[in-house]
């Protein structure tokens, strides 16, 4: 009657999520901002975001055949970078380059370190990293959403600014190159007067219909997601907040400094990859703090950092070298709150 | 009442209480042979007081130790002693026990008559040391898990005065429902035993702390509180319904507020937290002069045929136990002695119950989980959620990780030697990772080092 009794330490029951589960959540997570994304940039959504999954899927089984260990395709961890690594790229990014940064994110970063759980930096941000530096002219086109009507100018929120005060030559340099956060830049340099037209453009951030990278689109999309996996408790509160609060304090104290030059905060929250980054890059598990204090600072510290790229910076976004300036810090921080045991010294 | 007190972190496992908690305590079986085990508290080892085949009755001492910090045994029947050997032990591998073959007369186990004790018990008539002697004569000790001698708790230490004493209703473990029932069923022995436990410690605050799962027995203390004499100063809290709040040191959290100091002990503080069960065997011990020799063992899980609460006689193996319910059904995977946080595995049938054996929960492949069962694991993700349970606010995975790796010194500047081996970190790890069961090793791993284990 024995053979099938086990014994083992306890305790003898647990909770019921797994890592797969909680990947998958994550997954479920991203799902609006891949929609969004397939909706406003169409096939080269679905293309690019299919052709990262994967060949990051592949690289990882290839490594893990090389390294002769057990494959990891089952925990989902390499699928969610390939979506973010997918989510971060322009949409008119040719198929091969997206395969070379997908192999890069895996290989390198994620799989040369031991695997999941053991690298330093998030390896959809490395990858896309290193694809900017590889490819720095396709990083930067920007096609705008294939639902506004390109033929009419005069319809896309970057119209309504050219015909205001652009030049029929910059208007076309408009369509195909600027982000909303590109024309934040150009205000920054005294190139375009009144900034307050940008945030007439809000309302067309937060529904997507701009141009950008695959999920920097759609705010309220992301927000979404971001909100399911708050509630299934995939992620606290805590980085999210933090990035959010970190970038919007920054961002407003210039606006109040000077609110001809730094456009309204709200508008920084709502551009570019900053809600992205917020819910789903820099709450990544393994490569941030794993204490609420942690969580914090390396929040505040992200959404600074992001400020601080974008307004004194070379690029107009800067979510990727924050991530990865705040992940390098991790050990630090980690060690900077130290626990103190209930009752113990300093209680 | 006011809001349910707490303590940070912890967790909130399924509690499946409702298997058990209207089965009314009943008598156990009484096996031909019990194993009384020399070894069932904290502290030194009981020397055996009898040889093979001498006749023991009920309630004769048969085992004791000299050192302070011990609890004599007793037998629980008339018989004979049939050996003196190693058996299973639950916690420490193996262990000698005697043997006691059962009088062929005695065929059933008598549930204890509550007939003794009123509402209006006086405990004025009892000295306070004549209680301590008492308790100490009946072998009482904490019957709530770690088995510490109650006589050494509750006896007057001038270093560590007692001011508070919190009993301990929690019952925080999930499946177990024996603490319940005797609260539900034995209102009065329970609050004579808290009258005896203030007597004899001189301490003027009472705390009686229930879970607010179980807001029967809320209400059934309140009302017994009132109507009974001398305790009209017992404050009953109800505290939330969260694992491990019936730890020590987290009960003491959410009842006072106060921590204890890390690594130290309640009575530092002045509290004494003493379990309902223990505070039953109390009044046994001093009113009847009956020492402890049974108690009241939960038996559930998806894993057995017929569940329960019955009034077991201590030395009754796992094995009497589960027959006596019906068998295993071919679900059951696991057999543990305790509830599924803090259990023990056994792999022996014959393995004895003792006085801090509160249940036998065997489990099903669905009730453990399949990945825990199937032992799938993945490398730790650092998610922090370990950390955000551990009660005792330490880093459970970086003290998992030094352990594995051979590193005592660095799991000790973790705080290694802070655990209370809750299992909290465990169960919500989604890596799956055996975090206490590391913490467990390190801290075998210290001792042995420090000799005071042998290798
Ligand atoms: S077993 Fe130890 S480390 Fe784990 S949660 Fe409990 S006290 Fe914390
Ligand atoms: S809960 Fe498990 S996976 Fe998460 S940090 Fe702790 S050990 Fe790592």
């Amino acid at each position: 009657m024995l053979e099938n009794i086990k014994v083992s330490p306890g305790p003898h029951i647990s909770k019921h999520i797994s890592t797969r589960t909680v990947m998958i959540d994550v997954i479920i997570g991203l799902f609006p901002a891949m929609l969004a994304a397939c909706y406003f940039f169409r096939f080269d959504a679905v293309r690019l975001i299919a052709t990262c999954v994967l060949s990051c899927m592949a690289t990882e089984l290839a490594c893990t055949l090389i390294r002769k260990k057990k494959s990891s395709l089952d925990d989902f961890s390499a699928m969610i970078t390939g979506i973010i690594l997918a989510l971060s790229l322009p949409a008119s990014l040719p198929t091969w380059a997206a395969i070379i940064g997908s192999v890069f994110c895996i290989a390198i970063s994620k799989m040369v370190f031991g695997g999941l759980g053991a690298n330093v930096f998030n390896p959809a941000m490395v990858g896309r990293a290193f694809m900017a530096a590889c490819f720095g002219t396709l990083m930067t086109i920007w096609t705008v959403p294939a639902t506004i009507d390109q033929s009419m100018p005069k319809l896309s929120p970057q119209g309504i600014v050219a015909k205001t005060m652009l030049s029929s030559e910059e208007t076309v340099q408009a369509i195909t190159t600027a982000t909303p956060l590109s024309w934040v830049k150009d205000s920054l340099k005294k190139k375009v007067p009144a900034v307050d037209i940008y945030n007439k453009q809000l309302k067309a951030m937060c529904l997507g219909e701009r141009a950008g990278c695959l999920g920097e689109t759609s705010t309220i999309a992301i927000i979404i997601g971001g909100i399911y996996l708050l509630i299934r408790k995939t992620i606290t509160y805590h980085i999210p907040l933090a990035v959010i609060v970190g970038a919007f304090a920054f961002a407003l104290i210039g606006h109040m400094i000077s609110p001809d030059t730094f456009v309204n905060p709200v508008v920084h929250l709502a551009a570019g990859g900053l809600m992205l980054c917020a819910f789903f890059i820099a709450t990544d598990p393994v490569t941030s703090p794993m204490t609420h204090k942690g969580m914090w600072l390396f929040g505040v510290g992200v959404g600074m950092f992001i400020m601080l790229i974008r307004t004194f910076g070379a690029y107009p976004e800067g979510v990727m070298y924050a991530v990865l300036l705040m992940n390098s810090l991790t050990p630090l921080i980690d060690r900077l709150f130290k626990l103190v045991p209930a009752g113990g010294k300093n209680a | 009442m006011a809001k349910a007190l707490t303590f940070p972190g912890g967790i909130h496992p399924a509690e499946h209480k409702e298997l058990t908690e209207n089965c009314a305590i009943e008598p156990g079986p009484l096996p031909r042979q019990l194993y009384v085990l020399l070894s069932q508290h904290l502290g030194a080892i009981c020397k055996p007081l009898v040889a093979k085949r001498d006749k023991v009755s009920i309630g004769q001492k048969i085992g004791q130790s000299e050192a302070f910090v011990s609890a004599p045994i007793h037998s629980p029947v008339n018989g004979t002693v049939k050996d003196i050997a190693l058996v299973s032990h639950p916690v420490i591998g193996r262990e000698m026990a005697i043997i006691i073959e059962v009088d062929p007369q005695d065929t059933q186990i008598q549930l204890p008559d509550m007939s003794k004790i009123s509402p209006d018990f006086d405990e004025t008539k009892y000295d306070p040391d004549h209680i301590c002697t008492l308790i100490n004569n009946a072998g009482v000790v904490g019957m709530g898990g770690a088995g510490f001698p109650t006589r050494v708790k509750i006896s007057p230490n001038p270093q560590m005065p007692l001011d508070t004493i919190i009993i301990n209703a929690c019952e925080c473990e999930p499946y177990i429902t024996c603490d319940y029932r005797m609260m539900l069923e034995w209102t009065d022995k329970i609050i004579a035993g808290v009258k005896l436990i203030k007597r004899a410690t001189k301490c003027e605050k009472v705390f009686i702390a229930i879970e607010d799962n179980k807001p029967k027995a809320l209400e059934l203390f309140a009302k017994r509180l009132k109507e009974s004499k001398n305790c009209q100063d017992f404050q009953l809290c109800a505290v939330k319904t969260k694992y491990p709040q019936g730890g020590e040191k987290q009960l003491i959290c959410s009842v006072l507020k106060k921590d204890v100091p890390d690594g130290g002990i309640p009575p530092m503080i002045g509290v004494l937290v003493c379990n309902v069960a223990t505070a039953a065997a109390i009044t046994d011990a001093v009113v009847q002069e009956k020492p402890l020799t049974h108690r009241v063992v939960t038996v559930s899980g998806g894993g057995i045929n017929k569940v329960g609460n019955f009034y077991c006689a201590i030395g009754t193996t796992a094995g009497d136990l589960i027959d006596f319910c019906g068998g295993l059904n071919d679900k059951a995977v696991k057999i543990l002695m305790g509830g599924p946080m803090m259990g023990f595995a056994i792999a022996d049938l014959s393995t004895p119950l003792t006085k801090t054996s509160g249940a036998i929960t065997i489990l099903t492949k669905k009730e453990i989980g399949n990945a825990k069962y199937e032992n799938r694991q993945t490398p730790c993700i650092r998610c922090g959620r370990c950390i955000e349970a551990c009660p005792i606010n330490i880093n459970p995975t970086k003290i998992a990780h030094a352990v594995k790796n051979d590193m005592l010194e660095n799991a000790k500047q973790y705080n290694m030697m802070s655990c209370i081996e809750c299992g909290c970190c465990s169960y919500v790890c989604p890596a799956n990772i055996e975090l206490t069961g590391y913490i467990k090793t390190g801290k075998i791993l210290e001792a042995r080092r420090k000799k005071l284990m042998p290798e």
